[in-house]
Formats: structure tokens, C-alpha cells, sequence
């Protein structure tokens, strides 16, 4: 085979990939499913996320040999685009880049994974605090004789997790331990968020949990987990871009004022243009990234081009969603037209674990310390 | 002769890189002005005899037959190492339609004095009336005997006051229901009474564009390329590979090159919003390259490239200006400083980027005119 018959397979499985995730999810109810999920009081569905198990969808980046498909963050791109384009609630991008993102690098032999690739339990990572800092290694949750005590902050899909996987201090190093949401001294406060969902905010006293891994080798785990959510959260915004993009032109191609539709004004066909052209160069320019992430081993290299991702993610998304709401008119503001959800669903992936200032910032400074090293 | 197209990508690149760089003069990299022919004559001669000078034309005719996939390689090692494309309107417009629509006489005829550089060609199309609306030319043809006498104004007509021939698109028929129909393709030469040039000088002070008016200029009817009548259908079958070069990474990302070494000479990065515009800017031209590696794939796979090629150039040419605003940023209050500045041992000519980078929006199809082409070819808009 040639390294051309090679690439091209490899594009024909994340096309057939592709095919059955969006079936998947259209079949599922599409946007109006999450419509009914947020005003149903948020949180996902079991019964999804079982589907999507069945799919393969979690364990897509997950090596065969760990019992996932072994297709790498390309692919895990391709399932995080299509939950955007229908702005599923369900922990896809949280489950395929960072539970199992950290748990493949530090316990591939945990029985938690089998049953995260099987869509049998749901776990969310805490790893951030509040506070200065707010990196890891500044942790002042701390784990001492199999009991753990402390808050965690920001901690996505905390709402429907059976447990939670926390970066705590034990010792003066950091250690990834393992609490149930059901453990004494757990007690998990919501912030509610602008798509129904909400964000954790943990506190933990003398809880029981198990340790996991310690030492170094939980930071640079949680940096590649971090690194490979934060591109995974990119393509998710990819794909919700693209749909409020598509629900727009179809909306002004049939809004009619002043006897025609609103598309055929020629400054509605310009902007129009230019949310296409934003599209598809956060299309390519994500894609391209997550490619190149599969084949890069240097962790730092990988986070500079996650932070690209996410920062040309976020510019395109916040560009799109806003300027949707503006050429829907007064329609736009309201709560019925779905459009309203793909704004809020942006707002919730944007700020989730850097918008694009922030991740410009990283990106130059990666640059920077690369240009000095050389 | 060699079968480039056997040859792997990343062997040919390198053959190509190797010639360039061993053979292509110093003093004539990055050219910052479109040079006369006498000023590039010697390393035509050498492309010449090295048979390189029509990279994309059939090998039957000269040319290196290059598939396109090669052809990109070539150009990207070209633009990479600022070579100069010399005086190509021949090779890149007149040779490929005189190749798909010409007559055996007129390819025996033109096509090596193309190679060869004996004539020069330039490419008389816009008119004072027909810029973005070109179907709007107004210059006519008429037959008179065995000739074609030509009466009218072309303008923006690259390099025609160093051009040995002009090859056009003029009105032969007033008459026809569309102004799209009526419209032939010409050749003529420029050494003649009836044809005169002025240079427009471009506000960079540069005069590379010219006016041309023919008052009763004659050429030959066998210089009629195609049918008479449809000019206007050849003229754009010719321009698939043309949407693509035109979207290019290239201008920006050596546009980017300068900005960064002259920020870095001047301190600029001490400021944190420069930084995120460069940022930005370094981002905006990164991501564009993806996209432009898709349409490329698309061509090496051997399919057309649609309409929507046409995005590249938009974003591309406007993320151009805007570097070349962030350079005069980072002059500071050397901004309107005509000539090159000197920052350690780099020299930056801000302004000439600047100028360089205002008629990017506006050369091959404005940008308006290719959002226009999106909304209704590739959108589906209505009107």
C-alpha cells in the first residue's frame, strides 16, 4: 500500500465515521433533543449515551489495545463536530479527551474504563481550583490516608457523573484519585450555565477515594488530556458553527421583507459570505490540527496546537453565533427559534477551558519559548 | 524528456528547489516591483535551456506537462525562494488558449516565440468602462479585408509599455442579445500607429500599469484565437488554476516573515496587544494554509475546483492588509517613511508591503465581486 492509498483509507473510515454519527444523532431528535433536555432541567440522556457507546463514539481515541477503536483525535474531532452541529448535552468531548484521555495515559487497565468506553458510567475530572493560580500544580485539595479534602472548581458534567476523577496534592505531588458523587463528605454545588447545563463546583471533606497514579506522571497526563479536550472542544464548536450557519441561510433565504427574501440584499449576501468563509477556514484549520496532534509526541507541540484550535474555534464561533442572531431580526432574540441555542451552547464551549484571547496568549508564548530554545 | 509526473512530490521538490537555489540570482529574490524583461532576461535564458520556462503546458508544446499536484509544488518553491515569474502573461494566458482553442498554424506560430520570450505579451481585458463588470468592453473589432481594425481603450494593462503583443477580448458583434455573447479573443501586436501606451503611476509611485488605445490599429484575421464570438466562454475555461494561485498562502505568509522580524527589531512584541494581533495575524494565515492544503488535495486528486475556491483569495488578501497595517504599526513614527527601514541587520520596506497589499482586494475579480459569485453560486442566494 502506498502512503497515498493509506490517507485516503484512513479518510474513507472517518467519512463512514462521520455517516453514522450524524444518522446517530439526527435519529435521536437533532436540536430539537436538546431543546426538550434543557427544558427538561438539563443534564443528558442515559439512553444516548448508551447508543453512542454502542457506536464506539468514546473509545474512538482510545488505543485497540486498550479496547477502544484506535482511530485516533481525528476521529474524536469528527464525533465532537457532529454533537455540535446538534448541541448534544451528553459528556462526549469530557469522556473521549478527558476522562479517558487521563485514564488511558495513567490506568488503561481500570475497570472504570471498559465501563466509560461502554457508556456505562460517565466520570468528571476536577482538576481545577479556584484561587491564585489556578493550575494544577498549585492543588491545595489534598489526598492523606485514602481520604480526601478540599474544592474543586469548574468541574464540567459534575451534574450526571457517577464520580469524579480529582487532581489532588498528596505529599507535596500531585495524585489523581477516583470519589464517588454518592461518598460521604461530597457535597456538589451548581452553577447553572447559559445551555441548561451546569458547572460543578466540588467540595470535598474527609471523602474516601482511591488513588488512581501520583507522581509526575499525572501532570503530564493532564496536560495531554487537557491539550487533546481542549482541540476536541475546537471541533465541537466546528460543527455548531456550521449548523448555525446552515440555519441562518436557510432563514434568510425565506424571510421575505419588502416582497423578497432578506438573502437577496446584497449586504446580507456579503455577511452571509463571510460566515461561510469563517466556517470553513475554522473547518480546515481544526481538522488540520487534530491530524497533526496524532502524529506529534512532544507534549508542548501538542498544546500549541490545541490552543490554536480552540483560539480560531472560539473567533469563528463567537462571529457566527452573534452575527445568526442579528440576521434573524427579532425572531433571533426569542427562545423559539433554535438559533438561541447555538449561541448559548457557544457561550458554554467558549469559555470552557480557554476562549481565544486566552488561547492566543498561550499559543505566542509556546511560539516564543520555541523561537528562544532554537 | 523527463516524466516529472513519475517522479515522487519530494523528489521533485527537491530537483526544483535545487535549481532555484544554485541558479536563481540573489539580487533578483523577492523582486518588491514587476521587473522589464531586460531586467530578468539572463535567468530566462537559463529556464529556457533548462526547458522550464511553461510548467503547466503539455510537453508536446514545450512545457514540463506537470499534473497538478507537480504544478503547485513548482509554484510554492517558486514563490518560497522569491523567484521571479518573469513575464509570464504568455506562458500563463495566451499559450494555454492558443493550446486548447488555437489552430496547428497559430500553435506552430506563437507558442515558441512565447517560450522563447520573442514576443512579450500583456493582457489587454479591463476598460475604463469594464473593471469588475468586464462583459462591459466597449473596444471594437471590425473586419476590413484580411485584417481587424481595432478602435477603443484598454486600461490597467500590466507592463504593456515593455510588451511586444497584447492579446485581448474586444466586441465584434454590437449586436448580440447578451453583452456576455459578441466578444472575441485577439492577438495583435503592439509596434504599430494606431497603438499608443501611457504608464499610470500607482501611488506607491510605481508604473507598472498601463492605458492602451487603438485608433485604427490593424491585425491580421488569422490572429482571431477560437470562433469569432466566444471570446468570452475561452476566457473563462482558462481560470480554475488561476482561482487557486490567486489564493495562495504565499503573499501573506512572507508578508508575515518581514512583519515578525521588524516587530521583533522594534520592540514591538514588549506590547501585549501587539502581541495578540500578531497573534492573530500568525493564526489567520496558518489556518488559511489548511485551507488552501484542501482545495489543493482536491486538484491533486484530479477533480475541478467549484466555485468556492474563490474564498481563499478573500481571506487571504485581506489577511495581507492587515499585516501590512501592523507593520506600520510597529514603525511607529516612521510609518509614512518611503524606502526600506533598517532595524539590526534586517531592512523592511513598510510602505512598499503596504502599497503592495491595497490592489490585492481588487485585482483578479475585486473582493465584492467574488462575495457576490459565493452568495449566489455557492449559497444558493436569491437576486
Amino acid at each position: 500500500m502506498t502512503q497515498t492509498d493509506t490517507i485516503s483509507s484512513e479518510q474513507e473510515d472517518l467519512r463512514l465515521l462521520r455517516e453514522s454519527a450524524r444518522t446517530l444523532f439526527e435519529r435521536a431528535g437533532g436540536s430539537g433533543r436538546a431543546r426538550k433536555l434543557r427544558d427538561a432541567g438539563g443534564g443528558f440522556d442515559a439512553e444516548m449515551v448508551r447508543e453512542l457507546a454502542e457506536a464506539g463514539v468514546f473509545g474512538v481515541a482510545v488505543p485497540e489495545e486498550q479496547g477502544g477503536l484506535g482511530m485516533g483525535l481525528a476521529a474524536g474531532g469528527v464525533i465532537a463536530e457532529e454533537a455540535g452541529r446538534v448541541i448534544a448535552p451528553e459528556p462526549v468531548v469530557l469522556t473521549i479527551g478527558l476522562s479517558l484521555g487521563l485514564l488511558r495515559r495513567l490506568c488503561p487497565e481500570h475497570p472504570k474504563m471498559a465501563q466509560l468506553i461502554g457508556g456505562e458510567a460517565s466520570l468528571a475530572v476536577a482538576w481545577q481550583e479556584r484561587g491564585p493560580g489556578g493550575a494544577p500544580a498549585d492543588a491545595t485539595c489534598r489526598y492523606a490516608d485514602g481520604r480526601l479534602t478540599g474544592n474543586k472548581a469548574w468541574v464540567v458534567g459534575a451534574a450526571g457523573s457517577e464520580g469524579f476523577l480529582v487532581v489532588a496534592e498528596q505529599d507535596g505531588g500531585p495524585v489523581l484519585v477516583l470519589a464517588e458523587a454518592t461518598a460521604d463528605g461530597v457535597v456538589i454545588g451548581k452553577r447553572a450555565q447559559a445551555d441548561g447545563s451546569s458547572l460543578g463546583e466540588l467540595s470535598f471533606s474527609g471523602t474516601p477515594a482511591a488513588e488512581l497514579a501520583s507522581g509526575d506522571a499525572v501532570q503530564a497526563a493532564l496536560a495531554e488530556a487537557v491539550a487533546d479536550a481542549t482541540a476536541l472542544a475546537a471541533a465541537e464548536l466546528v460543527g455548531l458553527s456550521e449548523c448555525a450557519f446552515e440555519i441562518t441561510l436557510e432563514y434568510i433565504k425565506t424571510r421575505e421583507q419588502f416582497d423578497k427574501p432578506i438573502g437577496s440584499f446584497q449586504v446580507i449576501q456579503h455577511r452571509a459570505v463571510d460566515l461561510n468563509v469563517m466556517c470553513e477556514v475554522a473547518q480546515a484549520g481544526v481538522r488540520e490540527v487534530l491530524a497533526l496532534m496524532d502524529r506529534e509526541t512532544d507534549q508542548k507541540v501538542r498544546a500549541q496546537l490545541a490552543s490554536r484550535a480552540k483560539a480560531r474555534a472560539v473567533t469563528a464561533a463567537k462571529r457566527i453565533t452573534r452575527d445568526a442572531v442579528q440576521l434573524h431580526g427579532a425572531v433571533g432574540y426569542t427562545d423559539e427559534f433554535d438559533i438561541g441555542l447555538y449561541l448559548n451552547r457557544s457561550l458554554v464551549l467558549s469559555a470552557w477551558l480557554g476562549d481565544d484571547a486566552y488561547h492566543r496568549r498561550i499559543w505566542f508564548d509556546a511560539r516564543e519559548a520555541e523561537g528562544a530554545a532554537q | 524528456m523527463t516524466d516529472w509526473n513519475a517522479m515522487s512530490d519530494a523528489e521533485f521538490r527537491k530537483e526544483v528547489r535545487q535549481f532555484f537555489e544554485a541558479e536563481y540570482p540573489e539580487e533578483l529574490r523577492h523582486l518588491p516591483h514587476r521587473p522589464k524583461f531586460a531586467e530578468i532576461e539572463h535567468w530566462h535564458r537559463k529556464l529556457h535551456a533548462k526547458g522550464w520556462v511553461a510548467p503547466a503546458w503539455p510537453a508536446e508544446y514545450g512545457g514540463m506537462g506537470l499534473n497538478a499536484a507537480k504544478l503547485l509544488i513548482f509554484y510554492e518553491e517558486q514563490q518560497r525562494w522569491g523567484v521571479n515569474r518573469g513575464r509570464d502573461m504568455g506562458v500563463q494566458m495566451v499559450g494555454p488558449l492558443i493550446i486548447k482553442f488555437g489552430t496547428q498554424e497559430q500553435k506552430d506560430y506563437w507558442l515558441p516565440r512565447i517560450l522563447s520570450c520573442e514576443d512579450i505579451w500583456c493582457q489587454g481585458y479591463s476598460e475604463p468602462g469594464a473593471g469588475s463588470d468586464l462583459a462591459n468592453l466597449r473596444t471594437r473589432a471590425e473586419i476590413d479585408g484580411g485584417d481587424f481594425v481595432i478602435n477603443g481603450q484598454k486600461i490597467w494593462t500590466t507592463m504593456a509599455h515593455d510588451a511586444t503583443h497584447i492579446f485581448m477580448l474586444v466586441r465584434t458583434d454590437p449586436d448580440a442579445p447578451k453583452k456576455q455573447q459578441g466578444i472575441s479573443f485577439l492577438l495583435a501586436p503592439m509596434d504599430q500607429p494606431g497603438v499608443e501606451v501611457r504608464t499610470i503611476t500607482t501611488l506607491s509611485g510605481e508604473t507598472e500599469f498601463c492605458e492602451v488605445f487603438f485608433d485604427n490599429a490593424r491585425t491580421p484575421s488569422e490572429n482571431l484565437v477560437g470562433e469569432l464570438n466566444k471570446g468570452w466562454t475561452m476566457a473563462k475555461a482558462l481560470l480554475s488554476f488561476e482561482r487557486i494561485f490567486i489564493g495562495s498562502p504565499s503573499l501573506a505568509q512572507n508578508a508575515l516573515g518581514q512583519l515578525e522580524s521588524f516587530a521583533r527589531g522594534r520592540g514591538a512584541f514588549d506590547d501585549p496587544v501587539f502581541r495578540d494581533r500578531f497573534a492573530q495575524a500568525a493564526l489567520d494565515v496558518e489556518d488559511h494554509a489548511a485551507l488552501y492544503a484542501r482545495f489543493a488535495d482536491q486538484l491533486k486528486r484530479g477533480e475541478t475546483l467549484g466555485a468556492d475556491v474563490s474564498m481563499l483569495k478573500i481571506w487571504v488578501t485581506e489577511c495581507f492588509q492587515r499585516i501590512t497595517e501592523l507593520m506600520i504599526e510597529a514603525a511607529g513614527p516612521d510609518g509614512g517613511t518611503i524606502g526600506p527601514l533598517q532595524v539590526g541587520n534586517v531592512s523592511v520596506d513598510v510602505l512598499a508591503s503596504f502599497y503592495k497589499a491595497r490592489p490585492a482586494t481588487i485585482y483578479g475579480g475585486s473582493n465584492e465581486i467574488q462575495r457576490n459569485i459565493l452568495s449566489k453560486a455557492v449559497l444558493g442566494l436569491p437576486g
